[in-house]
């Protein structure tokens, strides 16, 4: 079937901007898969939209946000605005799912079935991206973490990566972290897992005189967005977002 | 139960919780505009007029629906007092927006200003439209019901809004890059 004639742009504005229910994005989302034009017209909506969102940043200290700390973190620099862009564009629309409320039920399941589905047991690396303050959302995070460790078949070596910036990066901050307790015993518990905090989010915050002290066995990356997208897709490490 | 009585019958608390959106308010103001001055004037009447007519909100879900009408409808006020007999949601008044501000002189890179005047080029039904679906994340019934117009119209205006704002930034969009594949999706 070719999707390329009948999926129109204000259905894929609808994608873009989460209006679609899960059976319309489902369609979108698997014609995506074998139609590099869709896929280019997507990328274009979504940087559009995001290249809309940096130039209008919020202000600093505002409060009452309709979904709270995130948006209070535009803009970030401009290389990271391009950075977003480049992940935006070919991989927003894979995270896109995930910023829509999803149960952890159901995300652990996708999780599972990955790792399940890939038989051919070349060693997979797992990059976890944590953009967000939302407890819940680090949670799952973590969950989705332990998950990829400790499912992994006999013999299997996994590396997980939790790379955390903007208002995640409280995730990894000692005294502001909800999870350091369970951190601390998941990298006890399972020496492959590495933590990554990103050097411009530190930088920012200690520039508006906020004191970053990080978990114990944080490294610190200068940049979470080139981590990922310089270093880890590179090595063919996996994406996820939560 | 109107608003007054959501918050607990407190006009202070309406009035701190009017204060947190002023920030909000004011940068969507700032997308339709484009004037700092005119933006701020816009905010306080909004804000002024919220006051007023608390008593007419029923649902606390829609507190920011509400108050964004109400800043649509002084925005529109604001445009019928300059632009007599005009179709209001065509107008494209670029060349009396965008002047010089505290804020494009503190920020901003050459590429926010120019996706800014790429924006405020749209004519303002598209405009509005943009603005509150990505800087406020809106739902389309709810730009509707702000808009006051059909769903349908938020959805075309969205569209002629981002065909606009391509052809205009088209070197500043991201393109695919290779190896797509290594980027998993997990659902």
């Amino acid at each position: 079937m070719n999707h390329v004639s009948t999926i129109s742009d204000e259905f894929l504005n609808a994608l873009v901007d989460d209006q679609l229910a899960a059976p319309e994005r489902d369609e979108i989302l698997q014609a995506l898969n074998g139609d590099a034009a869709l896929r280019e017209r997507l990328c274009e909506l979504r940087g559009l939209k995001q290249l809309v969102q940096h130039a209008y940043p919020q202000p600093p200290g505002s409060a009452g946000l309709r979904d709270g700390f995130r948006r209070a973190w535009w803009p970030q620099s401009l290389a990271a605005c391009f950075a977003l862009l480049m992940v935006g564009g070919m991989a927003g629309w894979l995270a896109h799912g995930w910023r829509t409320p999803i149960s952890e039920g159901q995300m652990m399941g996708a999780l599972q079935a990955l790792q399940h589905n890939d038989f051919d047991a070349k060693p997979v690396n797992y990059v976890v991206h944590v953009d967000t303050a939302n407890p819940v959302r680090l949670k799952t995070a973590l969950d989705e973490t332990e998950s990829l460790l400790s499912n992994k078949k006999a013999g299997e070596k996994v590396q997980v990566e939790i790379v955390a910036n903007g208002p995640g990066l409280n995730l990894l901050r000692e005294g502001a972290s909800p999870y350091a307790q369970r951190i601390a015993e998941l990298q006890s518990k399972y020496p492959n897992l590495a933590l990554m905090a990103c050097g411009q989010t530190i930088r920012k915050l200690k520039k508006a005189g906020v004191n970053v002290e990080l978990l114990p066995h944080t490294k610190i990356t200068p940049s979470a967005l080139e981590q990922i997208i310089s270093l880890r897709l590179k090595q063919h490490w996996v994406y996820i977002k939560v | 139960m109107n608003i007054l009585s959501f918050l607990n019958c407190n006009p202070r608390v309406l009035r701190e919780r009017l204060e947190q959106c002023r920030q909000r308010l004011y940068r969507v103001a700032l997308s339709w505009c484009g004037d700092r001055a005119l933006s701020e004037d816009l905010v306080q009447e909004t804000l002024a007029k919220a006051l007023k007519s608390c008593s007419q909100l029923r649902e606390q879900a829609r507190f920011d629906s509400w108050l964004f009408t109400i800043m649509n409808n002084c925005w529109h006020d604001h445009l019928r007092r300059r632009h007599d007999h005009m179709d209001i949601d065509e107008l494209e008044d670029y060349h009396c927006v965008h002047s010089v501000t505290p804020e494009d002189e503190h920020s901003q890179s050459q590429i926010v200003q120019r996706v800014r005047a790429a924006i405020a080029r749209l004519p303002v039904g598209q405009r509005e439209v943009l603005t509150l679906v990505d800087l406020e994340e809106f739902s389309y019934a709810e730009v509707a019901g702000i808009l006051e117009i059909p769903v349908g119209t938020v959805m075309s205006r969205l569209c002629r809004g981002r065909q606009a704002l391509k052809g205009e930034l088209r070197e500043l969009m991201p393109r695919e890059v290779a190896e797509p594949a290594r980027i998993r999706r997990v659902k």
